[in-house]
């Protein structure tokens, strides 16, 4: 048994599909990122090594800092409006039992299966200033003039609306499924002690929720992070670089400014940055761990 | 007494469906209006009210959407390319897992370890150097420039969820098979795939979902329609229809729906599978 279970034919036809998958679709696309980082090839033609120059340029550059202020943004975004209402409609579904429970929940996840390039064309219409939902709200309650949704000023709130609403269905599952599964003996023993329903959300709901948070947080800020699809779509990182995020920003210099070893200088610092955002987030909640394990 | 503690009660059950109808509303409505403009025709869009009561229903919007939209060609696209990505994720992760999980050899959890940082490398990032590597090796505007990378980006997660529920199946089992003579590839595939259906099922919705509205690889690897996917139809129908709003409406509309109804039937299960990697992720 145990011959056949280390034979190393075996492994190797096991494992070498993903290992493939994974050096020729991640890691050599990195270290190609890498080498041409330190190039001025434009996207055609020859080019020339040219150091960290663009390491270097883009270190002052400032619409990249501009792209890593709309993330933290995001992120803010996220982790101040989004999850605390997750948090509160999933405790509120979870209050009613039976067919609303499930009727709900379906229609707060729809918006989550439709593709990103509807969902984005679809809100550039409600941000419309001609025929857009949005002002013919605004007309119904009475306010005369139109709101230009997609401003300079207004154009990231716009943004952080759109995928708010979007991704608040998978945001409110994740805590709806984390709220069922507390024992509900918990709830029944504070009931008997004479707790009330916010009593009780706050010291036993919140607290034994604390690992489903810090996973919705983690994936809260790497998601604002990685944003692209719908900004890409919706306002293509503007007016001006209002809306910028780094995937954005990377694309728009390599395909349309056709300075193609620096989007690659991008891209090597957007992957350290995630990396560096992952292990740190994962750190912070680290640390509390050990309290959890040892119960 | 008694009484006004039932009153009280009931207006807090109020205030509870009161909230979760608002938020309802504010998921939903967008939708709904999308349907209203969608048998609209352009000219009535230009009202002071919030839906549109067509004076004709214009279906002609989605005849136009279905048939320039190339509805059905970017429609069997996705379902080849998604059901194969989905195919291969299980195929290798199944695969990965087992061996990373109870072959026994030294690199094992290196291995795993690497294949697992998949997860944590922006997709984004790899387009410009992928974008040179399809156009030197010619596969650009091939199935492969999308199914490589959708399988690869996939499968950290798979890996992932594979290995935590494998995990959990009794060794013993594997046992019992190996002294009734089953080679390591008839245990993997016929002891311990058919133990895994639910994981299974989770791991093809989260890849199916993933890879189901992605365009930014599509739009950069792909120049022909040959090939190109379902957002497709929005994307470049808006170019083509730039002033006819209406017919617009009626191809997100009919984007949207395949995977809306899709979710509508299996909602109990595509819920469950989500809550269940969600738990374990």
């Amino acid at each position: 048994m145990k011959k056949m279970y280390s034979n190393k034919l075996v492994i190797t036809s096991l494992v070498l599909p993903g290992v493939l998958l994974f050096v020729f679709a991640i890691l050599a696309p990195i270290c190609l990122s890498v080498y041409y980082s330190l190039t001025d090839y434009s996207g055609m033609g020859s080019w020339n090594m040219i150091g960290l120059d663009n390491y270097k340029a883009l270190m002052r550059d400032e619409a990249f800092f501009t792209a890593l202020r709309n993330s933290l943004f995001l992120a803010i975004g996220f982790i101040c409006i989004q999850h605390p209402l997750a948090i509160i409609v999933a405790a509120v579904l979870d209050k009613l039992s039976g067919r609303g429970e499930s009727f709900f929940r379906c229609v707060y996840f729809i918006p989550n299966v439709i593709s990103v390039a509807v969902i984005a064309y679809l809100w550039k219409f409600i941000y419309n200033p001609n025929f857009g939902l949005l002002n013919n709200i605004l007309k119904v309650f009475g306010y005369k003039g139109t709101v230009n949704w997609l401003s300079a000023e207004n154009a990231i709130w716009s943004v952080l609306v759109v995928l708010i609403w979007h991704g608040f269905g998978w945001g409110m599952l994740i805590y709806y499924s984390g709220i069922k599964n507390i024992d509900p003996t918990l709830y029944e023993a504070a009931a008997i002690d004479g707790a009330n329903q916010k009593q009780t959300f706050l010291r036993i709901t919140l607290p034994l929720m604390k690992p489903v948070i810090q996973v919705n947080v983690t994936m809260a800020v790497i998601s604002a992070l990685k944003q692209m699809e719908t900004v890409y779509l919706l306002t293509n990182g503007g007016p001006g670089n209002a809306t910028q995020f780094t995937a954005t920003y990377l694309y728009q210099q390599a395909f349309k400014a056709f300075r193609y070893g620096y989007g690659n200088a991008i891209s090597v610092v957007f992957i350290i940055i995630c990396l560096l955002a992952t292990v740190f987030l994962n750190k912070i909640f680290e640390e509390r761990e050990p309290e959890r394990r040892g119960r | 007494m008694e009484k006004t503690g039932k009153k009280k009660m009931s207006a807090g059950k109020v205030i509870l469906w009161g909230i979760l109808i608002f938020v309802a509303v504010v998921q939903i409505f967008p939708l709904v209006w999308l349907l209203d403009f969608s048998l609209a025709s352009s000219n009535e869009m230009f009202t002071n009210g919030l839906l549109i009561i067509p004076e004709k229903i214009q279906w002609g919007n989605y005849v136009k959407a279905f048939v320039d939209g190339n509805f059905l060609h970017y429609l069997k696209n996705s379902l080849l390319i998604n059901g194969l990505a989905v195919v291969l994720v299980l195929l290798v992760s199944i695969m990965a897992a087992f061996a990373c999980l109870r072959m026994q050899w030294k690199l094992n959890g290196f291995v795993k370890t690497l294949l697992l940082m998949g997860m944590m490398i922006p997709i984004h990032a790899t387009l410009l150097p992928n974008y040179k590597i399809y156009s030197t090796l010619h596969m650009t505007d091939t199935i492969w420039a999308l199914l490589i990378p959708y399988v690869a980006f996939s499968l950290p997660q798979g890996l992932f969820l594979m290995t935590s529920f494998m995990s959990a199946v009794p060794a013993e089992l594997e046992e019992a098979a190996v002294m009734d003579g089953c080679g390591i590839y008839r245990i993997i595939f016929q002891i311990i795939t058919p133990i895994l259906k639910p994981s299974i099922a989770t791991v093809s919705i989260m890849t199916f979902l993933n890879n189901w509205n992605e365009f930014m690889m599509a739009s950069t690897y792909l120049s022909s329609p040959k090939w190109k996917t379902l957002p497709f139809s929005v994307l470049e129908f808006t170019g083509q229809y730039s002033s006819n709003y209406a017919v617009q409406f009626a191809v997100m509309a009919l984007t949207a729906a395949p995977a809306v109804i899709i979710y509508v039937i299996l909602n109990k299960h595509i819920t469950k599978g989500v809550a269940m990697g969600a738990v374990k992720g």
